[in-house]
């Protein structure tokens, strides 16, 4: 592997530490031995003094790490505390008075476990989160710590968290969840996380961990989802019934094609998008179940949308795109789960503002640039059926990067439907990112107009040749993720966008530093990967 | 030359189990063929050839690419039973790229990790063995005889478990500069043996490497009509070159800076 980067030496230092000199301190300490820790006025914790310890060097460590510029204060607290006390996060989340809810699935966690946030906060029930997206296991406990007393009692009543499919069994045995929530399952980064059988038979293995009390929230319209729902076991259901946003054939990269019972090719009366919609087996009569939280009526723009459930609550968002639907329905099925009414789901949802990156909007020299993550072949085909749709969108800045945390194959463009794109005859199309003439040689390939095309590899120079050269105001930025981090801060250094948090982490996987440079460099093994699958 | 083409059936490029072998982007291959037919005025169509009977005589061009295991078991035997069919096809001298798993499935065998045995179409003189792990990274081969394209670069990416290992009647593609390639251990990447060519390069592979896909065009159109002597008309690859070269750099840079860090 690429090795690690400075982020986790930091962290193993005192892993190492810890074995030389640790064991011998701690090991007078009945493992789980109980200790009560006074801390302030008098907050009396039943953690064992191994969390306490734990909960102390992860705070010191995010501490010295912020102090000294380092970054990554999302990923070395967690890394320093499980190093430590590798139980940390049964320890901390076992304090959450009303529990947790994780959600998982290839595209929308972030967003999702943005809009349970939001749906919880406006009922008045304080949460953690890891909203800085490190959704690994040592990415939940550093949102623990950030959150908690020195003692280990969290702070917050609740916590959402979104949660990486491949570290989802071991973070589900760590947190027992009250709720999970799975969204879909897309191709996605097949050179880190195999094929997406194993991806979706990892997300079963946690299914089957979840305690009896925990409510199962499944994407009824993605059959690979419904396939994991143990038999005897009520998941509550969400999906689209709307026709008007569903096509008659599935899409080029759509996966599902075969019944997951008995293996049958199942015909599709709809589908919205990949291959989520109304299906069916004609063999065994394996079938999509009716969705409890049903998109009756849909009225999806770029940046807006109204929503009508089957059982008549309207829902008015400020985020755009058929994919999104989904988002919100799988944050009402999981908020009506937890007990928050309706009205006030609304009113979250109402005034919920799009997350990092992701149609977030920013106003530079005089420009509109919306962001677009698209970080797999159905998420960006999503993406250009939304801009395109709108008919507002006709200058494009679509950024590709290889880094880890981008997948270092970037064969997957040839799976998204640029032709769609290049037949929108936009005006201006800039490509960057360290693999921006692999995106210039796709669009040839797609039939754009010649002219149309400008290779700008470099993030900022990519900025300001699109304001330049845009024939309009408004400009549609599609990067992958550690594309979207440089651009980003492109657009922090110009001074219009706060810094969002102290340094960004990557997603799924630590990345080595903090810079999404060290990210897009870190060179994956040449070496063969032991215990890799064998396939293809 | 356009007066000539009309009298002529399009050149017909057959897209082997698309909806099973498409795990890795490989789409981008058929595109590849079928643009730069159509940029040279030479009528082309491609033809989906899935699960069930279908007809491989008036087929130029096959392409299959790799699947997950689960699709790659489900069309497994589809294919052993079309067997005659591309062989016949093969001697009447049609072409197939084969890339990754199909690759592997046109050797003799392929032998996986439990010692089980999957017999081949054979038209590759290779078998696959499962390895240890993965090969999963940039690949840089430098074009080998076979193609008698000169010493030229090929760019792609790999991400293959098994290992191949070529007989006597097969040249490989090329000599791998950065990557595993066939197996690791000889140096060698790919297969090309008649008009069949198989590699283990995704990226797409055929965009990035625009000599090749030429190649895959002229052996169509010797096939689809035997009096064709060529030679292609030119096009104005600068994109794809470009690309190739970008490729190689990130895949040179990657190899130096591994060589660093072991020192």
């Amino acid at each position: 592997m690429g090795g690690p980067g400075a982020g986790l030496r930091l962290g193993r230092l005192p892993r190492v530490w810890l074995r030389r000199h640790g064991n011998g301190y701690f090991g007078r300490v009945h493992r789980d031995g109980l200790a009560s820790v006074i801390v302030g006025p008098a907050v009396i914790a039943q953690n064992s003094l191994r969390t306490v310890a734990a909960v102390a060097a992860g705070k010191a460590a995010g501490a010295a790490s912020r102090l000294l510029g380092r970054g990554g204060g999302t990923t070395i607290p967690g890394d320093v505390a499980r190093a430590i006390d590798p139980g940390i996060n049964r320890a901390i989340s076992g304090g959450l008075r009303r529990g947790c809810v994780v959600v998982t699935g290839t595209n929308g966690k972030t967003t999702t476990a943005g809009l349970i946030t939001a749906i919880c906060r406006q009922a008045g029930i304080s949460v953690v989160s890891n909203s800085s997206g490190a959704n690994l296991a040592f990415g939940v406990t550093a949102a623990l710590l950030a959150d908690c007393t020195l003692s280990g009692v969290p702070v917050s009543e609740m916590g959402v968290f979104e949660v990486d499919e491949l570290a989802f069994p071991g973070v589900v045995a760590e947190l027992e969840p009250s709720c999970a929530v799975v969204l879909n399952f897309l191709r996605d980064q097949l050179d880190r996380s195999g094929e997406l059988n194993s991806t979706a038979a990892a997300v079963g293995r946690g299914i089957s961990r979840l305690g009896k009390q925990t409510r199962l929230v499944v994407n009824c319209d993605d059959p690979s989802v419904v396939a994991l729902v143990p038999e005897g076991v009520a998941a509550v259901t969400f999906g689209v019934d709307a026709r008007s946003v569903m096509s008659a054939s599935l899409p080029r990269v759509a996966d599902a094609r075969f019944c997951p019972r008995c293996q049958r090719r199942m015909e599709f009366s709809g589908v919205v998008l990949a291959h989520c919609g109304d299906y069916h087996c004609p063999g065994c009569g394996f079938v999509r179940p009716q969705a409890q939280v049903s998109a009756a009526l849909v009225d999806a723009d770029v940046d807006q949308m109204d929503v009508t459930l089957g059982d008549g609550l309207h829902l008015q968002c400020q985020i755009g795109g058929v994919y999104n639907v989904y988002n919100v329905l799988a944050a009402v099925a999981a908020c009506r789960q937890l007990g928050v009414p309706d009205d006030v789901i609304a009113t979250a949802l109402h005034d919920f503002v799009p997350v990092f990156g992701r149609q977030e909007q920013f106003l530079l020299d005089g420009k509109q640039f919306r962001f677009f993550l698209a970080k797999n072949p159905t998420g960006m085909d999503e993406v250009f059926r939304t801009t395109i749709e709108s008919g507002i969108y006709h200058n494009y800045l679509l950024a590709l990067n290889d880094g880890i945390a981008d997948g270092r194959d970037v064969s997957w463009i040839w799976d998204v439907d640029f032709e769609r794109l290049a037949s929108s005859a936009p005006d201006l199309v800039v490509v960057s990112g360290s693999r921006a003439m692999d995106l210039a040689l796709r669009l040839k390939y797609a039939g754009i107009r010649s002219g149309t095309v400008l290779v700008e590899p470099d993030p900022e120079k990519a900025m300001a040749v699109s304001c330049q050269r845009a024939q309009d105001d408004r400009i549609a930025v599609i990067p992958t993720y550690t594309a979207m981090l440089s651009l980003r801060q492109v657009v922090e250094r110009r001074g219009a966008v706060g810094r969002y948090w102290a340094a960004p982490a990557a997603k799924g996987v630590p990345l080595p530093g903090n810079t999404p440079d060290a990210a897009v460099t870190a060179a994956p093994g040449e070496q063969p990967i032991p215990g890799g699958k064998v396939h293809g | 030359m356009a007066r000539m083409e009309a009298t002529a059936r399009p050149l017909r490029i057959g897209h082997l189990y698309p909806d099973l072998m498409n795990i890795y982007g490989d789409l981008g291959n058929v595109i590849a063929l079928r643009n730069r037919a159509a940029w040279r005025n030479i009528p082309v169509e491609v033809v989906e050839l899935g699960e069930g009977s279908w007809d491989a005589r008036e087929v130029d061009i096959f392409f299959i690419g790799g699947g997950q295991d689960l699709d790659q078991s489900r069309m497994y035997l589809d294919l052993l039973g079309k067997r005659s069919q591309l062989v016949s096809a093969v001697t009447s001298g049609a072409a197939i790229l084969a890339v990754c798993g199909g690759y592997q499935l046109l050797g003799h065998a392929y032998s996986d990790a439990h010692g089980k045995v999957l017999e081949g179409i054979g038209l590759i003189d290779g078998t696959t063995t499962a390895g240890e792990g993965r090969w999963i990274g940039n690949v840089v081969v430098e074009a080998g005889e076979a193609l008698g394209l000169g010493p030229v670069p090929l760019a792609g990416f790999e991400n293959h478990g098994g290992n191949t290992w070529l007989g006597s009647g097969v040249a490989p593609l090329g000599r791998v500069l950065v990557g595993g390639g066939n197996n690791g251990v000889d140096g060698t990447e790919g297969a090309v043996q008649g008009n069949v060519i198989g590699t283990y390069l995704h990226g797409s592979f055929l965009p990035r490497n625009p000599r090749v896909a030429d190649w895959l065009l002229a052996a169509g159109l010797r096939h689809r009509d035997k009096a064709w002597i060529g030679p292609l008309a030119d096009l104005d690859d600068t994109v794809e070159l470009a690309a190739q070269r970008s490729a190689v750099a990130i895949a040179m840079a990657e190899k130096g800076r591994k060589a660093v860090a072991r020192a």
